[in-house]
């Protein structure tokens, strides 16, 4: 009873509350959750018949597997992260700038490509077990493809997550904590774990969230390892089964899962909101000891381990590849492609940064608070699965095309088919909370002060967006752009469904050949991937470093 | 801001609208092919056709799954003339979901064998692959094999390696074994098969050849067209472990070694039907046919074109066959069997 009065009142003052920002607010709303809801619609039809089948032969095989890859990466993600990041953050030593650009670069290497190396470099008559051999090591081989083999590649992959959030988290601590504790008497282990760690754990577990993302988003990995996976399991469903209504199902149960996932790291963050307070508190100097003795060989190695499993080695591996294989692959048209793929990843990675602009200010001018659940909808599409997303876009632009050609006789078809339209709409859906998240979380850094004085001196809220708001968050901008760019450069699923066939991308190359088992010529078109991504990461990490005057700045500004 | 949504727009579309195939298709020459395959070979083929007959062939690339769902929901809309793929299964069910037309090419009908075409000819096969053993050449002796049911014998406990279910030839290779021996026997025999296994199946064809080499199994099942690639092979490695085995045709005395075929059907809504037809033809004529053999280490459909060197180095075999709608009408029954057994 209560809830219905809620709602009326609601709906009463509908037209008050409203403002042209409501509007705009639901029209990107609308147009973004298109492929959510009509998944969302195919599930109303209800379970395929082969849904039996699945529950008992292999759903809860499926099941396990991926909880324990999410586990064990996790864990080992969290591990490397963590201990690279409070290594870099807190000792000076020789390198440590390049060590720490190093430290990203595992995001630039596409998971599976990397699960392919690793079976080059240990496999039989493997790059690495040569070299293992020749120094005397009585090794034939180290089996990778199992579910161990699985945790590694990914936890070596993907760990740079953790290691961002945690590094940021490390960086920002006030001075004051780290005396108060030496003070009393803490040993700097015991600070790092009873105090450093606790304090940054709503930037760690923000990381891991994303790991875990991108665990059960991985297929080509999990395939090729022949780990049974709930995503795997949701492709076989698909194409071995024939059953796409109880694939589309097995998708809807990951998200909610994923959903809950969501809301137990917001619960937990604002549980431990008071990591946010203390950023207001002057940041520590950053002064780092500077490192000596035995403790430097340890601290070395500790850093050189991923870079060297996640990044060096994949790489030598690629190259001795590229080397093979160097003739025939490469070519002016490579380099055509590796052109096109900059400029869709450009172009798209500029309408989803505009998109989440557009959707953080107007959501925050809107009164219609209920609207903005569009938030939540906006940032769903990062957890389907690609070719899941791919139906669900087909079979919309489909209906928008039908609806144009019976009831307006336009033929709207070539815009679709003819162009990469329909590819940067996917993307948008996919990416956007990739630049949606950390352009909303700086944003409100700034407070409201600034933007009300403007809006006193009689200003627009838009001209105090292009004047004060955005030039305030250029940093942020631009990183989330490059950000985005760069999951852009390394989608395939989506790419390869609904490109259009002027246009090929160098994942969709390197996976043509991988695909057919002609790993050494997926090579080149991989290692230009990687070159490329890699400039970016690297711009990436020098532009945060600039960035880190910032909070200063914002502070000023409170 | 409505100048700003309107700059936005104008944008979006300007910096990704291309020419649409379907307008073009129809002023001019081009037909549109939807492929799963996407070897080297094929792109010097399609060129060969357009210098040929001046058409300009427009390719999509993905697997054979994606593009039936894209080709389902596109409807008569779609730009596509031509769905080819990489085993008979895929282009049986695009028939059945009503994706595929028939045609009528006396070319064709004369060319293609029977057995590798649809009834209604709703596709032709192109191209062969045998699913075979291959084995060490010094810890198996040729005599000791006979046919896929012997691999069930205990001796091989342990020995075997193959890949895993997911993988769409081994799932023809058991719809083969169902429609032949009947399903109570073709479940025995992957249940004899998975305790055979000489380790989780895991990686590609490939793999389980070089698994071979580095002792882990005596024998695996794999596709010909694998061991073509790895004798030429740039990778040293590859090139070592794919002579390091020998090929055996199985099932001689009974049926026949399992053949899988890669094919191509025309859409029922292609736009420019004849250009297409035309393509299809150029490919089943004896000198494509001879390339795909020479370049791709297929066997050719058309019985007038030589096979290579290599694939003639392995000895001429008995088919199986089997008609090959069955491997697509079977597909789903292969799976479910595999689930039951256990087979990864």
């Amino acid at each position: 009873m209560e809830i219905k009065t809620k709602v009326t009142f609601k709906l009463k003052h509908l037209k008050r509350d409203s403002n042209q920002w409501s509007f705009y607010v639901l029209a990107i709303g609308l147009f973004i959750s298109i492929p959510a809801l009509s998944i969302l619609f195919y599930l109303f039809n209800g379970v395929g018949e082969m849904w039996q089948h699945i529950t008992t032969y292999f759903l809860f095989d499926y099941i396990k597997n991926s909880v324990i890859l999410i586990l064990g990466t996790s864990l080992l993600s969290f591990s490397i992260g963590t201990s690279a990041a409070w290594i870099v953050c807190k000792y000076d030593f020789r390198f440590r700038s390049l060590i720490e650009s190093l430290l990203f670069l595992p995001l630039a290497i596409p998971s599976y490509i990397m699960a392919y190396t690793y079976v080059g470099l240990l496999g039989y008559q493997g790059l690495l077990i040569g070299w293992l051999q020749a120094i005397g090591l009585p090794l034939q081989k180290i089996e990778m493809m199992n579910i161990q083999g699985l945790i590694w590649v990914l936890s070596f992959s993907l760990f740079p997550y953790v290691y961002v959030g945690a590094k940021t988290m490390f960086i920002s601590f006030p001075k004051v904590i780290q005396e108060t504790a030496t003070l009393l008497g803490a040993s700097s282990k015991r600070y790092f774990f009873r105090i450093a760690l606790p304090l940054a754990s709503p930037a760690i577990i923000g990381g891991l969230f994303l790991v875990i993302m991108e665990v059960l988003n991985d297929y080509g990995a999990a395939k090729y390892f022949g780990i049974n996976t709930f995503t795997t399991g949701i492709f076989r469903t698909w194409t071995a089964l024939e059953d796409i209504q109880s694939a589309i199902y097995l998708s809807a149960i990951l998200v909610a899962l994923v959903f809950l996932l969501n809301i137990l790291v917001k619960w937990y963050r604002r549980k431990k909101s008071y990591a946010l307070r203390i950023t207001t508190l002057e940041p520590e100097q950053r002064k780092r000891v500077l490192l000596s003795g035995k403790k430097k060989y340890v601290y070395y190695s500790i850093l050189l381990i991923p870079v060297l499993f996640g990044f060096l080695l994949p790489v030598i591996q690629l190259l001795y590849w590229g080397y093979l294989t160097f003739h025939t692959m490469f070519n002016t048209a490579l380099l055509t492609i590796a052109l096109q793929s900059l400029f869709v990843g450009g172009v798209a990675a500029f309408f989803i940064v505009t998109m989440s602009i557009m959707l953080v200010y107007f959501s925050r001018w809107n009164n219609l608070k209920y609207l903005n659940f569009f938030k939540r909808i906006a940032t769903i599409g990062y957890v389907i699965p690609g070719a899941i997303i791919g139906i669900g876009i087909i079979r919309s632009s489909q209906s928008i095309i039908n609806f144009f050609s019976d009831y307006i006789g336009l033929n709207i078809g070539f815009l679709f088919y003819g162009s990469s339209v329909v590819l940067i709409y996917a993307y948008i859906f996919r990416f956007l909370a990739v630049s949606y998240n950390p352009i909303e979380a700086n944003s409100l850094k700034f407070g409201k002060y600034l933007s009300e004085s403007s809006y006193l001196l009689a200003s627009s809220k838009i001209k105090t967006l292009f004047k004060i708001e955005l030039p305030l968050l250029r940093y942020t901008l631009v990183s989330s752009f490059l950000l985005v760019f760069v999951d852009i450069l390394k989608e395939l699923p989506l790419t390869l469904i609904l490109k259009p066939y002027t246009l090929q991308t160098l994942a969709t190359k390197s996976y043509e050949y991988a695909d057919d088992e002609r790993v050494a010529e997926a090579a080149i078109p991989a290692l230009l991937l990687i070159a490329i991504i890699s400039c970016v990461m690297i711009f990436v990490s020098y532009w945060n470093k600039i960035n880190e005057k910032s909070p200063k700045e914002a502070n000023r500004f409170e | 801001m409505r100048l700003l949504l309107l700059l936005f727009l104008g944008l979006f579309i300007s910096c990704t609208a291309e020419k649409s195939s379907k307008e073009t298709a129809k002023d001019n020459q081009s037909i549109t092919l939807y492929t799963h395959r996407h070897y080297d070979t094929d792109k010097a083929i399609i060129k060969k056709f357009e210098d040929k007959t001046g058409i300009t062939v427009n390719v999509v690339k993905a697997s054979a799954d994606e593009l039936m769902q894209k080709l389902e929901s596109e409807g008569d809309q779609s730009p596509a003339d031509l769905l080819m793929t990489v085993d008979a299964g895929r282009l049986v069910r695009a028939k059945e979901m009503g994706l595929l037309q028939s045609v009528e090419s006396d070319f064709l009908t004369t060319t293609i064998p029977e057995q590798f075409r649809d009834s209604d000819n709703n596709w032709f096969s192109l191209t062969k692959r045998a699913r075979v053993i291959v084995y060490d050449k010094n810890r198996v002796n040729a005599d000791e094999l006979s046919t896929y049911e012997a691999l069930t014998d205990a001796k091989w406990n342990n020995k075997i390696l193959i890949r895993s279910s997911g993988n769409i030839y081994n799932q023809s290779l058991m719809a083969s074994i169902i429609a032949n021996k009947g399903k109570e026997n073709a479940k025995i025999w992957a249940e004899g098969m998975v305790n055979n296994f000489a380790r989780t199946p895991k990686g590609n064809d490939r793999d389980q050849v070089k698994a071979i080499l580095a002792g882990e199994g005596d024998l695996a099942i794999v596709n010909t067209y694998y061991i073509g690639n790895m004798i030429n092979s740039e990778d040293p490695n590859e090139v070592e472990a794919g002579n390091a085995i020998s090929i055996f045709f199985p099932n001689q005395a009974g049926e026949g070694t399992h053949i899988n075929v890669s094919g191509i059907g025309i859409t029922k809504y292609a736009p420019n039907k004849k250009a297409a037809i035309e393509f299809v033809e150029f490919l089943a004529s004896k000198e494509i046919q001879e390339l795909f053999a020479e370049a791709n280490y297929e066997y050719p459909v058309n019985p007038n074109a030589e096979s290579s060197e290599l694939l003639k180095s392995w000895g001429s075999f008995k088919e199986d066959s089997l008609a090959l709608a069955k491997l697509g009408e079977l597909n789903k029954e292969a799976v479910i069997t595999f689930d039951e057994v256990g087979w990864k």
